[in-house]
């Protein structure tokens, strides 16, 4: 009776991680020679592991990478400021801004001489010149008392 | 204990915000993953402690982009990986070549011997087999040796490695089942 062992590819396919066949894998699991040239790979590979950096080299390349971080989320502290300031001056200039955008109320300029027209023909200084400069250049004439006209 | 997916994107929220004890964590569950990648994919006498270093940084100025769709591990293994291609490519490397010279008393895994059998005869096979299985990982094409790394280096899963590289799943077993080939026929070379 001769033993059937593994294949190269059947063993490959173990060590990639892919699923053998069912015939396959039971015959891995009873034979001692292919559990050994499995393990023997991995085992070699395992070896090469060796060479994985102590705890205190790993924590000065983390520590670094952490600083550098740190430091480039500082660096970047003013962009913040700057960004913020410049809304509020946006956020200020606003109103002005939409003021002069909005749309002026059109103006009936026959209104306007019709009312100027008015007001000139009731009492031109008024329409000239403030009350009190009226008042000083052409008083108006006293009602009623001894001084009294009428 | 590995993290759960939810814890990762729970930590990296609160390190996207600046948590910076949150990132530490972080990266101290899988920095020993990117380590070994990065040694393994760039040649002898770069500098991987830099490239380690360099990795951590653009991760951590990038976690926005990680959505936590798969593991923060795969993601950071992904950004080393990238970072060792860009480096080989800048400084125009082709897949570089060990300078150890082919005798491999130049390994030193003492220890691969089960210690029921110390023999001398095992050590020296053992030794064999380790400087075999590291030179031969140092000559595959670069596609192939990154997919190695990524599986018996970083111990990525077959959907890891493909999610790290960008390509599908089938392109990962082919480019692994090339490598292991001729990874396993020199150990079991060395060591009959």
């Amino acid at each position: 009776m001769t033993i059937k062992h593994l294949t190269d590819d059947e063993l490959d396919l173990v060590l990639i991680g892919e699923e053998l066949s069912a015939e396959a894998a039971e015959h891995l699991s009873s034979c001692v020679a292919c559990r050994r040239r499995r393990d023997g790979f991995l085992a070699a590979v395992g070896e090469t592991l060796d060479d994985d950096p102590d705890e205190a080299t790993r924590a000065r390349v983390r520590d670094a990478a952490l600083a550098a971080w740190g430091g480039s989320r500082r660096n970047h502290h003013w962009v913040r400021w700057v960004a913020a300031a410049a809304a509020a001056v946006v956020l200020a200039l606003l109103p002005l801004v939409k003021s002069e955008l909005a749309p002026r109320p059109r103006i009936n300029t026959d209104a306007v001489l019709t009312e100027v027209d008015d007001v000139l023909s009731r009492d031109p200084l008024a329409a000239a010149a403030p009350e009190e400069v009226v008042e000083a250049v052409a008083p108006a004439p006293e009602t009623g008392g001894e001084g009294s006209w009428s | 204990m590995p993290l759960e997916p939810e814890d990762e994107l729970e930590l990296a929220g609160l390190a996207r915000r600046g948590d910076r004890g949150a990132a530490e964590v972080l990266l101290e569950r899988h920095e020993l993953a990117v380590f070994r990648v990065c040694r393994r994919l760039l040649p002898q006498g770069e500098d991987v402690e830099g490239a380690v270093q360099e990795t951590m940084l653009r991760a951590l100025k990038g976690l926005d982009r990680f959505s936590g769709q798969g593991s923060f591990g795969g993601w950071l293994v992904a950004i080393a990986a990238n970072l060792c291609r860009d480096r080989l490519r800048r400084r125009r490397l082709v897949p570089f070549q060990p300078l150890e010279t082919g005798d491999d008393e130049a390994a030193d895994p003492i220890a691969v011997v089960p210690a029921s059998e110390p023999g001398p005869e095992r050590v020296a096979m053992a030794r064999q087999a380790v400087g075999r299985l590291r030179r031969e990982v140092a000559r595959l094409p670069a596609r192939q040796r990154e997919v190695f790394a990524l599986r018996f280096f970083a111990g990525l899963d077959l959907a890891g490695i493909a999610e790290t590289l960008a390509v599908d799943v089938g392109t990962v077993k082919t480019h692994l089942h090339r490598a292991v080939q001729r990874v396993r026929a020199a150990v079991e070379e060395a060591s009959p």
